[in-house]
């Protein structure tokens, strides 16, 4: 199973976003950004393990702001 | 000690907030949305889920709304100085604390806003209601008002605000400070697009942390600095609720909140307004057997006051009535409680009053005691 890195906003978008996604079944955690997503300082994103398109449709429905999808491996 | 002076702060934390605030700083104490190490995660879901607990709780669309400040005086600076411009015009009640009147009356000093006051009918919810609407200009961006007088606990028409606010496009803000944990509010039935709270009061938190739910963006901040967000850029994040927290939050506060909302969620909110409303009955039934009292409210009534009372007693000082009873160990709030507009409307601003303010803890013993002690004065 493909996994994905959706950066969010901020840790609250974060957790919310894994809380949200954890609910619709998925497998989603949350982990401090890196400078491999080309973000430095401080910021998190959310792990996901499953079809990106779905999740991202979740989260869109429950106003979770995404910044950027990348796939992780 | 005899403590009726919960309307200035719950005097008594329960044991569960206690355990909270010291399991934070004993198992929680990293940096929460910071570092990022398992201890810091743990700290930021503690952050998360009272946020996610205070939207439920107050009916809010979603956790993110929620901001921590240092206290509700800090969250109403937030929305009135955050979302008002130049040329804005405000109403507010004729009873707002300082927390409102003095952000209100400096932005009105620096030529920015101006505002009016609509005038609260005792007993009349319609009238108080028309006097609102009354006010309105075709400038009016926000009424903002108290959803209780911490003076003499009325409680205005907050649903039929919100409501005309809606219809006119106007935001609508609420100071709850003297309300939430002890009348029932939804932001969604009441349409409160910012809610402005004391947690240390009603939700029996401990001091130093406020909360905002804001359902609306607020454009400017009045504090800017490091959010754990979009560290690289020198412009402060727009993105709520980081937005308004910069700096480090309030940990053991939060932890206090989260605890807070559990010991009022498991007593019942109906529960303690109930018991708190009772006491004051008794305590307004006693007074009136006291030659020389002066009492400002009918009696009070459940859905009609929150469970706050104000007296004198003769002529006197409300200070010197104070004194008394603080000497007996009873304490107290005497004065004006930051609120002079209400006190002007009262026609006691020369000798202010003393209040009373009940708890969950409080029982009717030691209501008699005080009321003893009021007939020897």
């Amino acid at each position: 199973m493909k996994r994905y890195w959706i950066v969010t906003g901020s840790i609250t978008y974060a957790l919310r976003g894994r809380d949200i996604l954890r609910r619709a079944g998925f497998k989603a955690s949350v982990e401090r950004l890196t400078a491999q997503l080309g973000y430095v300082g401080c910021g998190y994103t959310i792990v996901l393990s499953g079809d990106i398109r779905q999740a991202e449709a979740v989260l869109k429905d429950a106003g979770v702001k995404i910044l950027k999808i990348q796939e992780a491996d | 000690m005899i403590y009726l002076d919960n309307a200035a702060t719950t005097g008594q934390k329960p044991q569960l907030v206690q355990k909270a605030v010291l399991n934070a700083l004993r198992e929680n104490a990293a940096n929460p949305g910071r570092s990022g190490h398992q201890l810091s995660m743990k700290s930021a879901i503690l952050v998360y889920k009272c946020r996610e607990k205070l939207a439920e709780f107050f009916g809010a669309s979603a956790p993110e709304h929620v901001v921590f400040t240092q206290n509700c005086t800090q969250s109403i600076n937030c929305v009135l100085k955050g979302v008002l411009s130049p040329g804005d015009h405000v109403i507010v009640s004729s009873l707002e604390h300082n927390a409102v009147m003095r952000p209100l009356e400096t932005l009105c000093r620096n030529r920015e806003i101006t505002y009016d006051m609509a005038e609260v009918i005792f007993d009349d919810l319609d009238a108080t209601y028309r006097s609102f609407e009354r006010l309105l200009r075709p400038e009016t961006k926000m009424i903002f008002c108290m959803h209780a007088s911490n003076v003499t606990g009325h409680v205005l028409p907050i649903a039929q605000i919100g409501e005309l606010c809606r219809k006119k496009g106007i935001v609508f803000g609420v100071d709850a400070a003297q309300s939430a944990g002890m009348l029932p509010i939804s932001m969604e039935k009441m349409k409160i697009d910012y809610l402005c709270i004391a947690p240390h009061k009603g939700l029996y938190a401990p001091m130093g942390i406020g909360v905002l739910i804001a359902e609306k963006p607020i454009p400017k901040t009045i504090l800017e600095g490091g959010t754990g967000t979009d560290s690289v850029n020198f412009a402060q994040p727009n993105l709520l609720p980081e937005q308004l927290e910069s700096g480090t939050v309030n940990l053991p506060g939060i932890a206090g909140v989260s605890a807070g909302i559990d010991f009022v969620s498991q007593k019942g909110i109906d529960a303690i307004y109930r018991h708190e409303t009772a006491l004051l009955e008794q305590f307004y039934d006693g007074l009136l057997e006291i030659p020389g009292v002066r009492l400002y409210t009918a009696r009070p009534q459940m859905g009609r006051f929150a469970p706050v009372l104000s007296f004198n007693l003769r002529d006197d000082e409300s200070m010197l009535v104070g004194q008394y009873l603080d000497r007996l160990g009873v304490a107290v709030r005497a004065g004006l409680h930051c609120a002079p507009a209400a006190h002007q409307r009262l026609g006691t601003i020369d000798v202010g009053t003393v209040r009373v303010c009940p708890s969950v803890f409080t029982n009717r013993e030691e209501i008699d005691r005080v009321l003893f002690y009021l007939k020897k004065y």
